[in-house]
């Protein structure tokens, strides 16, 4: 009850906010059908929905949900590659390191038309960007799980004269995998950011979320824009569940810090 | 020159660890200073000696984890065993799981390149056997954070000697646990090694726990930590080391040989 409660007390403010925010607003309701033309209120979101317009909002999520998913397996793959690159080798480190912190610090949004230039406007450039933003966080979690290994544990492995294979996949990466996947839950955040974000410099083609929401904006239709906004809401949620199960599954049994 | 009962370097009897003049250097001054020690094999060796002085440098040199800047250290084709102050334990495996990771198989640590391995294949047996006599067996599927201190000490020693090797180093191995709890892993310990027989190296604080535990104790000094004494605990205390009986705490003559271990620490702090 204690978990369920308060939240849903949040929810009913957040629907009577939005009910008060329709109706405050001047001219929300001067159209000609009596529609929405700024903000609909909850009861009235699906008035403007019809076949085509689910079909396009389906087919944005389709290309968008995938951008996000196909970006943060390979940032996945990237981060924790770099990660355990830098762990090897301070030297390594020290020459990728403030790269990596200039790439993060740099709004990747602002390289997205460079990106589609080279690359063309094609899948690949949108998950380039996609992986380009959601990769940092799992590769410095990585780079520090790893150097956080107390110094017996390697001890152990050392006077076992283990494999630097087998000291990566039974002590280092399992110890770090509580920090990769706190990295991965941040990542998964940005890759839905990215994915969505990204695309709105993708002119041709199918749009995405991002560039279909703008669409509905230039059309005032609130309503299918709000749906359109409400499927991103759904996508970022479902990757931050999806991790955390994850993370439930794999690394909540023993973890306990 | 080293003061005591035992004369150093004595190679008469078999040596399972031989220190040569070993001294050890951080930045700009000695840690240890010429340090020589030899440990004959089924022996249960103790150092003692203040915080700071050395020990676990001289330890870890032992095992081969630092190489030391002067002297020699052998040991020959030496299975070693290394227990730390804390448990060590990898979180993310299950009591079983971690008891087996030196054992020989695919799955395990040594699997790759161990010199000395085992090879008879009789790993599950040995960590059934260290289960069962450690009291740890009902808790296999537990996970190390379920584990009471004491419990998790015992895991350590069970890993350990699981993977049957020749010489035991200990660093404090005991350190962490209550009075009570440390009393009992100490019985347990001299069960396991009337069974297995390996050889120990250890160092610890407590003056009493290396009377109890050792056949020889090696009295340390302040950084740079040398040998300043060494006693043999059975010309002391009469019960040991034959009869490991644990009334012999209560015996006169243990105090006073704590006493007296004390009384040459106490001369060079």
């Amino acid at each position: 009850m204690k978990r369920v409660v308060p939240p849903l007390i949040v929810f009913v403010v957040i629907i009577a906010g939005w009910y008060a925010l329709a109706y405050s607003l001047d001219n929300n309701f001067a159209s000609a059908d009596g529609s929405a033309l700024i903000i609909p209120p909850p009861h009235m979101l699906f008035d403007g929905m019809n076949a085509p317009t689910w079909q396009r909002i389906t087919s944005a999520f389709a290309i968008s949900a995938t951008t996000a998913i196909v970006g943060l397996l390979i940032s996945l793959v990237v981060g924790v590659v770099l990660g355990v690159v830098m762990s090897f080798s301070r030297a390594l480190e020290s020459a990728l390191w403030p790269w990596l912190i200039a790439l993060q610090v740099t709004p990747i949004i602002v390289l997205t038309p460079i990106i589609v230039r080279v690359i063309g406007a094609s899948f690949g450039a949108r998950v380039v960007v996609t992986v380009m933003i959601s990769f940092f966080p799992i590769a410095s979690n990585t780079l520090f799980g790893m150097r956080g290994v107390p110094r017996a544990l390697h001890d152990i492995f050392t006077l076992a004269r283990a494999s630097r294979w087998r000291r990566l996949t039974q002590l280092q990466l399992p110890a770090a995998s509580p920090a990769i996947f706190a990295g991965l839950r941040v990542s998964a955040g940005l890759a839905v950011i990215g994915a969505i974000v990204g695309d709105f410099f993708f002119t041709r083609g199918t749009p995405g979320l991002g560039r279909l929401v703008v669409f509905f904006f230039q059309d005032t239709r609130s309503g299918p824009m709000f749906v359109t906004a409400l499927v991103a809401i759904f996508v970022g949620l479902g990757f931050f569940v999806t991790v955390s199960l994850l993370r439930r599954l794999l690394v909540s049994p023993w973890d306990h810090n | 020159m080293p003061v005591g009962d035992a004369p150093v370097g004595d190679t008469s009897v078999a040596t399972r660890l031989v220190v040569r003049g070993v001294s050890h250097r951080f930045a700009d001054h000695d840690v240890i200073h010429d340090v020589s020690l030899t440990v004959r094999i089924g022996e249960i060796v103790a150092i003692v000696g203040p915080s700071g002085c050395g020990k676990t440098t001289l330890l870890r040199a032992c095992a081969g984890l630092v190489s030391p800047s002067n002297g020699t250290i052998e040991r020959h084709e030496t299975k070693i065993g290394f227990v730390f102050q804390e448990p060590a334990l990898l979180a993310w495996r299950r009591v079983e799981a971690n008891a087996r990771l030196l054992v020989d198989g695919d799955n395990y640590v040594n699997g790759d390149s161990y010199v000395d391995g085992d090879t008879d294949g009789d790993g599950d047996v040995i960590v059934e056997q260290l289960l069962a006599v450690s009291g740890l067996a009902e808790h296999r599927h537990k996970w190390p954070y379920q584990l009471s201190g004491g419990m998790k000490m015992r895991l350590s020693l069970v890993r350990t000697l699981a993977a049957k090797p020749q010489l035991v180093l200990l660093d404090e191995p005991f350190g962490a646990l209550d009075q009570l709890t440390r009393h009992h892993l100490h019985d347990e310990f001299l069960r396991l090694h009337a069974q297995q027989r390996f050889t120990a190296l250890m160092v610890t604080h407590a003056i009493d726990e290396a009377v109890y535990l050792a056949d020889r104790v090696v009295v340390m000094s302040p950084a740079p930590g040398r040998i300043i004494a060494e006693f043999e605990v059975a010309q002391h205390v009469p019960h040991s080391p034959a009869s490991r009986e644990s009334s012999r705490r209560y015996d006169p003559s243990f105090a006073a040989l704590c006493g007296r271990i004390a009384a040459r620490l106490g001369d060079h702090s």
